[in-house]
């Protein structure tokens, strides 16, 4: 079984408020909405270290999750719970219609409930063992936030959390689909959460991974001042991400299903793929774009949709859907990449991808590789637009992952949305980003997500 | 087969609605385990696990990785210590960036890989062409403990101690470690997350997306955990006694496991042989509660009859259960009214081991590990026991055949149930059928 899989639905949180229309706001204006002084009382954070992160206002929440819900509830489940409910409202979709075993939950999270994680940690380590409140352990697993999806929607088919880092939130949905597409579940809640502590914010800045701006000399920085804490993607003078938490929660459904109900699909998913990097050390990236460019490419061939081809026709050859080095669900094909070239039969319409939703964040190595593992993948053909909203949506929480079906659905602004934090090309990479001057709708996106520690997800989306 | 009647139809109701009445049995690729790796509270490797499961042990006792004496309780299934060894085939990464779960799950894919006859093949198989798909409750959590207690007192200890602190740790470092290009997904679903990750290791290698999977899961003991479900009073004082009238709760333990998994054709090719096929997997949610497990085991029939399902089996074709079997009152109650469900009358005549009453609970390893030791039954055609204890009977209300005190000899077995129900409700099951073709 083999079907088409849309995405009927959209919920999302994040600092920009909740709901798609903020965040599509922030996007077409290409500006971050205000971020919050972190907590620093606790003293994990250095000094000269970073200060802010894109934090969802909590009072926002309250609409879809009311108090006696919450109670029960960590941060990211809070977070997980309430962009459902947002998507079902958004579809129309009463949450009693998804009650039964064919609704499957697929969620990622880079970190997991680390407040709640930390606050048991107090307690077992400072007050002792026997402190250990059971509530915070409850919620201090990373499957909180799924599990507790499925109980607020009664979702009884396969209830996965994914933990892949920054490729987490197109796994989740490439696992979803692959569960619709499969047909062993009616219909998928995926999506991504995480939550920001002042624990996690340090040491992410521990580690290198948050733009400064002002409190550390940027390289190659012509001012004392220049940068902010701005996240900058594809900018010489990145220096790093902005943290941000939230969550996005998308329905996908068989196309099918979409047309019997009359729910208008944003994109159709028309192909994923994820590939890993060896090179890469546990908390970086790899130098070197070749090898995940190839895969790239690969999967890019795969859909027919690969650069330099002849056909205008688009993507006809998308259909079915397309994994990176093998067929659609449940076909059966050689995998790497001579095998594809020589068996995918999909080949005949290519050149398709007209717009890139790249996961650049002003990470400069991430940055870096992501720019490497697009020009390997296209060659020498030019890149399509490039957009990249991690400047808005801040890195982690599921902005991206949403920011990426809105650019996909065609919304006006968001779809050739400019990029907030850039300013100024960085030779060494090659890719600008795009400015933010009229485009038409995409017919096919790549959206891109490459995570720290070697991970990378692809996913194509389409025009319903 | 089973008789027929109302208790007998749910689960063919249940695998047609959960695999959408496509059974993976049908065209899809066959799947099978090529090579075993595991890390457990009895040692370093298959044998060591297989000869102490066999004898009717327990790897359940006093443990040193941390002090415990504050703790409620003061057993666990630790991993003895090894002396340093080189992972066979592997790349050896800098040793102070992993974890303790990474050096579990190295050691286990670099056996698995060895004894699949793997290790330097892997390397040339066309890039993309091997993937991992690992289960972890916790990654890095027992470094990050030592980190996070040196903070709270205002201590600023290295960086590397935490460097593979995320749950992706272990799956990540085997990647890293044997070159693997293709795809790697670490799946954290508690209890499920092992078998899960298997389960997604299976649909990777029947679309072709693969031609090798490492699939396992990996956790190391640390307190969070052991003082969490010792808050939840879900630990047993005592080694934990699945399916007993005493029972009392779960034991932890430690390790990984690794299952090297591959199409039926390609491992022929090489002439080597199977030790069993992945037929089947299936997942389902109890969407009931976030500690507690629908009492009726409905989620967790579901997850069976959707493994079933895909595999192509009826209920009356598995001939024996490594049940979950935490040894939690309310666990194994539910999870007995799911085998009721599923097998009917038959319920309380299959064969059943609980892996648990030896190794402790593995939890994000727990899946896979059980799986393994599922195939191990097929292979070696014989259930593992669990310790005798004749002053604790079956409970008369979850009367499971439990295997005690000797191996059960299985020499005609072919088809074996691993389940696994998680916190959250999240639950899975993996069938596993004997490879009963001839030598190649």
């Amino acid at each position: 079984m083999n079907r088409e899989v849309v995405i009927t639905a959209l919920g999302t949180a994040g600092a920009h408020g909740c709901g798609r229309a903020s965040l599509e706001r922030a996007l077409a204006a290409g500006a971050p909405p205000p971020a919050t002084e972190v907590d620093r009382a606790a003293g994990y954070h250095q000094p000269e270290g970073a200060r802010r992160a894109l934090i969802t206002p909590v009072a926002a929440l309250a609409p879809w999750l009311p108090p006696a819900e919450a109670r029960r509830m960590g941060p990211p489940s809070r977070l997980a719970v309430a962009a459902t409910r947002m998507a079902l409202a958004e579809a129309g979709l009463d949450p009693a219609r998804l009650a039964g075993p064919g609704t499957a939950v697929v969620v990622s999270t880079a970190f997991g409930p680390t407040s709640f994680s930390e606050a048991l940690l107090r307690q077992v380590l400072q007050d002792g063992p026997e402190s250990a409140s059971p509530y915070l352990f409850t919620e201090c697993v990373a499957n909180a936030p799924a599990a507790q999806i499925a109980i607020a929607c009664g979702a009884r088919g396969v209830n996965v959390t994914l933990c892949q880092r920054e490729a987490g939130a197109l796994l989740a949905v490439a696992r979803g689909a692959a569960e619709v597409a499969a047909g062993r579940a009616e219909r998928a809640l995926v999506g991504a959460v995480d939550e920001m502590s002042p624990l996690l914010h340090a040491m992410l800045d521990r580690f290198g991974a948050l733009a400064r701006g002002r409190s550390r000399p940027v390289r190659g920085a012509r001012r004392p001042d220049e940068g902010g804490e701005i996240g900058r993607p594809f900018d010489r003078r990145r220096d790093g991400v902005v943290a941000a938490d939230g969550a996005t929660v998308l329905l996908l459904e068989t196309a099918a299903a979409a047309a019997r109900h009359g729910r208008e699909p944003l994109a159709r998913i028309r192909g994923w793929g994820s590939a890993f990097d060896p090179a890469a050390p546990p908390t970086g990236w790899g130098a070197s774009g070749e090898q995940l460019g190839r895969a790239l490419r690969r999967l890019l061939l795969r859909c027919g949709a690969a650069p330099g081809g002849a056909s205008p026709g688009g993507l006809g050859a998308l259909d079915p859907p397309a994994s990176v080095s093998g067929g659609p669900p449940g076909a059966s094909s050689p995998p790497g990449a001579s095998g594809l070239l020589g068996a995918s039969g999909l080949l005949g319409s290519i050149g398709a991808i007209d717009r890139i939703v790249s996961g650049a964040s002003g990470a400069r190595a991430g940055d870096r590789l992501e720019a490497r593992v697009l020009r390997a993948a296209w060659g020498e053909a030019a890149l399509p637009p490039v957009l990249a909203p991690k400047g808005v949506t801040g890195e982690y929480g599921g902005g991206f992952l949403a920011a990426a079906v809105l650019a996909a659905a065609g919304v006006a602004g968001v779809a050739c949305a400019p990029t907030a934090g850039f300013g100024e090309p960085d030779p060494d990479l090659g890719v600008s980003p795009h400015d933010g001057r009229p485009l038409p709708p995409p017919r096919a996106l790549l959206a891109s997500s490459l995570a720290a520690g070697g991970a990378a997800c692809w996913l194509i989306l389409g025009r319903p | 087969m089973q008789p027929g009647g109302a208790t007998q139809a749910a689960p063919a109701e249940m695998a047609a609605r959960a695999s959408g009445g496509r059974a993976g049995g049908g065209d899809a690729r066959r799947v099978v385990v090529s090579g075993l790796g595991a890390v457990s509270g009895f040692g370093w490797g298959v044998e060591a696990l297989w000869q102490g499961l066999r004898a009717g042990a327990t790897a359940i006792r006093p443990f040193s990785r941390f002090d415990h004496a504050a703790h409620r309780t003061h057993l666990a299934a630790e991993v003895p210590a090894r002396p340093p060894a080189p992972v066979p085939f592997a790349a050896q990464p800098e040793g102070r960036l992993l974890s303790l779960a990474d050096r579990f799950a190295l050691a286990a894919a670099g056996e698995a890989l060895t004894a699949a006859g793997l290790g330097e093949a892997l390397g040339l198989l066309p890039e993309g062409a091997a993937g991992v798909f690992f289960g972890s409750s916790t990654g890095g959590m027992w470094e990050s403990e030592l980190f996070v207690a040196g903070l709270f007192g205002g201590r600023r200890g290295a960086l590397r101690a935490v460097a593979s602190q995320q749950v992706n740790g272990p799956g990540d470092a085997v990647a890293r470690g044997f070159g693997v290009t293709g795809p790697v997904q670490t799946v954290s679903s508690a209890c499920a997350s092992g078998a899960l990750a298997i389960a997604a290791a299976l649909a990777s290698l029947r679309c072709g997306e693969v031609e090798v999977a490492l699939a396992g899961g990996s956790d190391s003991l640390c307190q969070l955990t052991y003082a969490g479900f010792n808050s939840l009073r879900s630990v047993d004082e005592a080694p934990c006694r699945p399916f007993r009238a005493g029972r009392a709760g779960m034991s932890i333990g430690e390790g990984a496991a690794v299952l090297v998994l591959e199409p039926l054709e390609r491992v022929l090719a090489r002439g080597a042989l199977p030790l069993a096929e992945l037929a089947g997997a299936g997942g389902a949610c109890d969407a009931f509660h976030m500690t507690a497990p629908e009492p009726e085991g409905t989620g967790a029939a579901a997850a069976i009859a959707a493994a079933l399902g895909d595999a192509g089996l009826a209920a009356g074709e598995i001939d024996f259960v490594n049940a979950h079997a935490t040894g939690t009152p309310l666990n194994d109650a539910a999870e007995w009214r799911a085998l009721r469900r599923v097998f009917g009358e038959r319920a309380g005549r299959i064969p059943v081991t609980a892996t648990k009453a030896a190794l402790g609970h593995l939890l994000g390893c727990s899946g896979a590990i059980e799986a393994l030791v599922t195939v191990l039954s097929l292979a070696r055609g014989e259930l593992h026991p669990v310790p005798a204890d004749a002053a604790d009977p079956i409970d008369d209300a979850c009367p499971a055949a439990l295997v005690i005190g000797r191996p059960l000899a299985v020499p005609a077995a072919r088809a074996g149930l691993s389940t696994s129900l998680a916190f959250g409700g999240s639950n899975a099951a993996l069938v596993f059928t004997r490879w009963t073709g001839a030598a190649p």
